[in-house]
């Protein structure tokens, strides 16, 4: 049932590009690889979206084509230098006084075919089935990444941007860590934001929804098919709108349950590494620093620690960065209100430290200081 | 009505003052009229050359022109100059100029207030550029990065640039009622003797229709960017969730603004075709009442129908379809609208001249626009089509054949009795086609861009759609500089031509065609004699 | 200013009348703004 469909508009502009003399399969691939429509749905709801799609499409056609042919059937006829005599009655034949009535009923009989199909689809995608049980998955947007909170597991993936280096082909879709998800199972997205509003939003999927600070607004999904389904924010966030990929990886069962065990054990590893009580030397901090720095910091306030002023200011040079450690520390547990640093107590004391002790001595910081877990302890 | 004869003061009928007196201080609808297109025609040129940008930095994948920050400064500028300094002003321009002349009415009710409304634009498009470049000035701020609609939260992250937008808008608010206010009382108290309300011409009813829409809806996003303001300086949170506000209130605020905001840029041009088919098609326009009742049905449902611009923000499901099955009905009127200009052409002596030729080109395009905004109206395929490439493509369908083309239409049919010159015909044709042609290369692939699954107002995208961007920017090179053409078309025309005679187009009816062309300083001082049809 | 009609007194009041008029519907859009919408709001959203 999946898929059977989607093919068609794809097939007929193939059509049309073969008869204009290009060759059939040759311009089929084409056609295809350009992209004209939707991507072949992969889940329930994405499917019926598809077909109520293609459905209203079809009926914008046909409207199109009717008023096309009259205007062109007009424009070739009804012309003064063939010397068509203007009908000046026209506007008062029973046609011409009746049709303020006979049109708005004939467009109303469309609206509501329209909207009647849109309605079931409408339902089954809009309201969220409680009579199976769910895989709940939060989803939080940050400016710029997303983080995608596995509620009935205690797994928590940050899904970030990779570079052009890195993505290949997938620039500006591909994320380092995908959201997993299982196929033939029902998954509802919590989407909410932590700053401004995003938008979660992947094609095969068929969901859109915005992540709005304050609000919890819920879509769900039942995937038929394994495979990698890209999508990005669709909702103007600021200056990296555009770098929010996401990555959705759908696997069976068996494999799901294996990867949240496997993200499970990373994440206590991570915690008892932080909750040693040792002191770490400069080496280690700085090398886990540059790593954290360029992956959650760096978007902002640039690889070289330049920034971008005044929006994002410079931390190379900076008075934060070369002035107390208390305050320093500080603005990366609290944010700064009002602008786009965010609070990022979510992570980890040794990471903390790590990002603290990298700061103050890359770019020709050279403080020379080393902070120790204990001390962001201190500061929380 | 009045049945008064104005009477003038004697040294009033030795023409105009001279210089810059003239214009500053001038109280005559033509004038002010004239000062409104040229105000409006400078923008159109402000707000193309920001979109030429936009288009170039698109013309492939990686960011090659402009950082994002400035993109998205770009893009919001591009849409605020292009709504409210290119589109509202020239339709203000048209309605200045031709509504006393169309109601044989010595001047507008109210001439000084008439002045006011003009003279706050430049001051208002100072501020909206200011807007844009004082962030480039050490201290400046950041960069306005939310696109027109100025959302919250991001639009509480920018920097002193957002206050001045604030203030430019309300400028321009105060501007539009004033101006509003005006039409209204000069269409209710100046007409004519014996011209009644249902024999007006449907501009001057499609202006009367969108200067109560206007009045209706720019004091609530005047009092949504006042909140907003508010929240960034005074500590207020109307629309921060921190502080128990809502950021989706904003999204409600705005769109019971923006969504009648979309027909009032369309149905002053929308009044425009009404005058010229008639004209071109050699007989008389069809379903004239029911022209005005589908404007005012538009009107209504116009006002009620904002939410679909918000169907992702998590409305239940009851608002959802109420909106949905409103939104869908609006197809109604419009599509009333389209079948009585059809039906108009219909059976009629056609010859295509420039102001026809866009007329036909509206009724196409402006169908094609219409259609892919019931698909989006339907809330299951929104979630698709939502916040992608294949709303700009729609809405740039609706908005250049709807708004922008109507008032080159008017234009081009107007401009021989404003200049008393008739304009190039053959480069004008020349226009229609590069302008047409190139439109339609620019914003088509656009629908294909948004159903594959590009956002909107993304400075950088995947390579997959590269092809059809490429396109589109080809397209919007060509289609940019064809203005080029218009304007040229126009100054040759206002510096001369041959001459227009007062009734410039063969079967033109109105009383507009019964002054001189160019009209006197001052027409209609005596009123002309209606005839009761 | 030079060339301004010279309106009759009546239509000169009638004119200012209903554009006060005109300008009370704005003044009560924008009062009414703030707390009708965020009652509609609630209403349309549930919240």
């Amino acid at each position: 049932m999946l898929a059977t469909k989607r093919s068609l508009p794809k097939y007929l502009l193939a059509l049309g590009a073969a008869i204009a003399g290009l060759g059939g399969t040759a311009a089929a691939e084409e056609v295809q690889r350009w992209g004209v429509n939707f991507p072949p749905p992969v889940s329930t709801t994405a499917q019926e979206i598809y077909d109520i799609h293609m459905f209203t499409m079809g009926i914008a056609t046909v409207l199109l084509v009717i008023i096309f042919a009259v205007v062109i059937y007009s424009l070739i006829v009804h012309r003064k230098s063939r010397g068509f005599k203007p009908d000046q009655q026209f506007h008062e034949t029973w046609f011409g006084r009746w049709s303020w009535v006979f049109v708005p009923i004939m467009v109303l009989g469309v609206d509501l075919t329209i909207a009647g199909a849109a309605q079931r689809t409408l339902e089954r995608v809009w309201v969220v089935p409680q009579d199976q049980p769910l895989v709940d998955v939060k989803v939080i947007g940050h400016q710029w990444y997303w983080e995608f909170v596995y509620l009935d597991h205690d797994v928590t993936i940050e899904s970030r941007y990779t570079s052009p280096e890195e993505a290949g082909i997938h620039y500006l879709r591909d994320v380092d860590n995908r959201l997993v998800l299982p196929t033939n199972q029902r998954v509802r997205f919590l989407h909410t934001s932590s700053d401004v509003i995003h938008a979660f939003w992947v094609p095969e999927l068929a969901v859109k929804k915005d992540a709005i600070p304050g609000y919890i607004t819920e879509t769900w999904v039942n995937i038929q098919q394994e495979g990698v389904f890209r999508g990005q924010c669709a909702e103007l966030c600021g200056t990296w709108h555009a770098r929010m990929p996401i990555v959705v990886e759908a696997v069976s069962q068996e494999e799901f349950d294996g990867w949240i065990e496997e993200q499970q054990e990373i994440r206590m590893a991570a915690l008892a590494e932080a909750a040693e009580e040792r002191e770490w030397d400069k080496d280690d901090l700085m090398a886990r620093g540059q790593s954290l720095y360029n992956s959650r910091c760096a978007a902002c306030h640039q690889e070289d620690g330049s920034g971008m002023p005044p929006a994002f200011p410079a931390i190379k040079g900076s008075p934060v960065a070369t002035g107390p450690i208390s305050e320093h520390i500080g603005i990366i547990l609290n944010g700064v209100p009002g602008t786009a640093m965010a609070a990022w107590n979510s992570l980890n004391d040794l990471e903390i430290a790590a990002l603290v002790t990298y700061q103050r001595n890359a770019w020709g910081n050279d403080t020379g200081d080393v902070v120790q877990p204990a001390e962001v302890k201190a500061e929380r | 009505m009045t049945t008064a004869t104005v009477a003038h003061d004697d040294h009033a009928h030795h023409g105009p003052p001279s210089g810059i007196k003239r214009w500053l201080f001038s109280t005559n609808h033509k004038d002010i009229g004239t000062m409104y297109l040229v105000f409006a025609l400078i923008m159109l040129f402000l707000g193309g050359a920001s979109a030429m940008v936009i288009r170039a930095e698109l013309f492939m994948p990686g960011l090659q022109l402009v950082q994002p920050d400035l993109y998205n400064n770009l893009l919001t500028n591009h849409a605020l100059i292009m709504i409210f300094g290119a589109v509202m002003p020239a339709a203000a321009g048209l309605a200045n100029w031709m509504i006393p002349l169309m109601i044989g009415a010595p001047d507008m009710a109210l001439p000084r207030m008439n002045n006011l409304s003009f003279w706050i634009l430049p001051a208002a498009a100072l501020m909206l550029i200011l807007s844009f470049i004082v962030p480039f000035f050490p201290g400046g701020g950041s960069q306005i990065n939310t696109g027109w609609t100025l959302y919250p939260p991001l639009s509480l992250q920018v920097g002193m640039s957002m206050d001045f937008l604030i203030f430019a808008l309300h400028l321009l608010g105060i501007s539009s009622v004033l101006a509003s206010i005006n039409i209204i009382v000069t269409i209710f108290n100046m007409r004519a003797p014996g011209l009644r309300m249902m024999q007006l011409p449907i501009f001057v009813w499609a202006w009367l229709v969108t200067a109560f829409l206007l009045v209706l809806v720019v004091p609530v996003l005047a009092a949504g960017i006042t909140m907003l303001l508010f929240d960034r300086h005074f500590g207020t949170s109307f629309f921060i969730a921190a502080g128990g506000g809502d950021p989706v209130l904003f999204q409600h605020i705005f769109w019971f603004f923006g969504h009648p905001e979309v027909y009032i840029l369309i149905l002053p041009s929308l009044g425009v075709l009404a005058s010229i088919l008639p004209t071109f098609s050699r007989k008389p326009l069809f379903g004239h009442h029911s022209l005005i009742g589908a404007m005012i049905a538009i009107a209504a449902l116009g006002m009620i129908v904002w939410a679909h611009h918000q169907y992702t923000v998590g409305m239940s499901l009851a608002a959802v379809q109420y909106f949905m099955l409103m939104t869908i009905l609006i197809s109604i009127p419009v599509g009333l609208i389209i079948f009585n200009y059809m039906m108009t052409m219909w059976r009629g002596a056609m010859t295509f001249e420039t102001p026809m030729l866009f007329t036909v080109a509206i009724i196409l395009m402006f169908s094609f626009g219409g259609l892919t905004g019931v698909m989006l109206a339907v809330v299951p395929a929104d979630m698709q089509y939502h916040d992608s490439m294949f709303v700009v493509a729609h809405f740039h369908y609706v908005l250049l054949p709807g708004a922008v083309w109507g008032l080159f239409a008017g234009v081009f049919y107007w401009l021989p009795k404003w200049t008393g010159h008739m304009y190039d015909e053959r480069l004008a044709k020349t226009f229609f086609w590069v302008h047409v042609v190139s439109f339609n290369i620019t914003f088509f692939p656009q629908h294909f861009l948004g159903l594959a699954g590009m956002p909107r107002r993304i400075a950088d995208y995947n390579i997959m759609f590269t092809e059809f961007n490429m396109i589109s920017s080809v397209g919007a090179f060509f289609f940019g500089l064809s203005h080029l053409l218009f304007l040229y078309i126009i100054i040759k025309t206002v510096r001369g031509g041959e001459k227009a005679k007062a009734r410039a187009w063969e079967h033109a009816e109105g009383l507009e065609w019964e002054v001189d062309s160019p009209p006197a300083h001052h027409t209609w001082t005596t009123p002309p004699k209606i005839k009761t049809a | 200013m030079a060339g301004r009609p010279n309106y009759p007194a009546e239509l000169r009041r009638k004119n200012v009348r209903l554009a006060l008029g005109v300008a009370l519907i704005v003044v009560f859009m924008a009062i009414t703004a703030i707390p009708f919408w965020k009652g509609l709001v609630a209403l349309a959203t549930g919240g």
